[in-house]
């Protein structure tokens, strides 16, 4: 399940986006609506940035994740909005610690799902070359990239399987939880990991010669539509900070 | 002159070392998150740098027995720094990450890749990036809750009152320290599973 989420297949991909302009865009969501980087300056910005990544699920055909996400997101709104005013003490704290999690991660999470799950590693390492990184920082940023799902898999593997034994909160084995399900989580990942770097080897990663590449990545019209949204939302910032807005 | 070739290849990262960066900084990367998300309970905040590096030790343990070259450990607290960024948690975790990791290879550097007491010294200094997180809190805490203004202000008083100026070199060491006690989890579960496993 988490694997077709998160995992790109080369077909029916719907609008196309320069990985450039995806990071561009992760970058602009987390720094505002992670980073609260207008200061509360502008009341707007911060819904508009989280319903982009909605908006870009749509255009890349994935309708289930936009609307999953959309249902969680106004929850948590709502939830945050209406119900923590009435409540006090221990509850309102767990309730907007919920609430906080989700209106203030989310729009960032969901943004970082859409870029993983539309972009091929390829396409990636592209785009990180035409940005001229090193390769020293592209080959385990890429790695990570195609390894976060495989992360997460093994991981709900494992912890149905300690369920089973009885291997969690309420399973009156509670101790022992971290060992049993770290241990295996990092066996199988070191052995997924072996057979991933010889697969990449053989691909001739980290060889002498400079790797080419098949993808054709570059700037299209939606990518400046784009591109111009974020300038106008640092610029629109920058004003405010200068009292003009 | 074909030895001297293999031995200048050898002393460089190769892909493979890349590789297994990538891999150790995606399962430390996914804990730390896992972990960092009780900090929205304000008495956790302060234990994250208890609770982090004592959890996060077992994966980082494990990746030292990879670590046979300058720079690997490096890498991956820069990519730790960039990826704190990117989550929001603001630019400063970046320079303490790369000033943290540079003690941390030179420690182990010196210990020629090997020696389990170090390897544990290697794990504290390492965690100490995690500090960084916190800067923000000490240096600016009026536009640090400033952007965090839907928490309430039930949440900024508890934290306030949790974080006094004379906690943020507490949290330093407390980094280092609980880094070290991880290690040392860390090295008994490698003893204890993965040299039986083959893996370690």
């Amino acid at each position: 399940m988490a694997s077709s989420i998160l995992q790109t297949t080369g077909q029916k991909r719907g609008m196309i986006l320069d990985p450039r302009t995806k990071l561009l865009l992760l970058v602009t969501v987390s720094i505002f609506v992670l980073g609260g980087l207008d200061g509360g300056k502008l009341p707007f910005m911060t819904p508009t940035l989280c319903v982009l990544p909605l908006v870009l699920f749509l255009t890349a055909g994935k309708i289930k994740s936009a609307l999953i996400c959309l249902v969680v997101f106004m929850g948590a709104y709502l939830a945050g909005g209406l119900l923590v005013p009435q409540l006090s003490g221990i509850p309102q704290f767990l309730l907007l610690g919920c609430a906080g999690i989700f209106s203030r991660v989310m729009p960032g999470v969901v943004m970082g799902i859409y870029v993983v799950s539309t972009t091929t590693v390829s396409e990636f390492t592209a785009a990180m070359q035409k940005l001229h990184v090193s390769e020293k920082i592209i080959i385990p940023l890429s790695v990570m990239f195609r390894f976060f799902p495989t992360v997460g898999e093994e991981f709900g593997a494992i912890n149905a399987a300690m369920r089973m034994r009885g291997i969690s909160l309420g399973g009156g084995r509670a101790g022992r939880m971290l060992e049993y399900r770290l241990v295996p989580l990092l066996t199988c990942s070191v052995k997924i990991g072996e057979e991933l770097s010889a697969a990449a080897l053989t691909r001739g990663l980290g060889g002498e010669v400079k790797r080419t590449n098949v993808c054709r990545i570059g700037f299209r019209i939606q990518d400046m539509i784009l591109i111009a949204l974020c300038a106008a939302a640092f610029a629109a910032t920058a004003l405010a900070y200068l009292g003009v807005l | 002159m074909s030895t001297n070739t293999i031995q200048k290849k050898t002393n460089r990262l190769t892909g493979k070392d890349l590789i297994n960066v990538g891999i150790y900084s995606a399962i430390y990367f996914v804990i730390i998150m896992a972990i960092a998300m009780l900090g929205y309970i304000p008495i956790m905040m302060p234990m994250l740098c208890v609770v982090g590096p004592i959890i996060g030790g077992i994966p980082f343990m494990l990746f030292l027995t990879k670590v046979k070259k300058f720079g690997m450990i490096l890498i991956m607290s820069v990519i730790m720094g960039i990826l704190m960024a990117l989550t929001g948690m603001g630019l400063y975790a970046l320079p303490v990450a790369v000033v943290s990791a540079l003690i941390a290879e030179l420690v182990w550097k010196r210990a020629n890749y090997s020696r389990a007491g170090s390897s544990i010294l290697t794990c504290g200094f390492f965690n100490i990036w995690m500090w960084g997180n916190f800067i923000p809190l000490f240096t600016n805490p009026e536009s640090y809750f400033s952007t965090r203004t839907e928490f309430g202000a039930d949440y900024e008083a508890a934290l306030t009152a949790l974080l006094p100026g004379w906690m943020s070199p507490v949290l330093l060491i407390c980094c280092f320290v609980c880094g070290m006690l991880g290690g040392l989890l860390g090295r008994s579960l490698l003893k204890k599973h993965f040299s039986k496993a083959g893996i370690a």
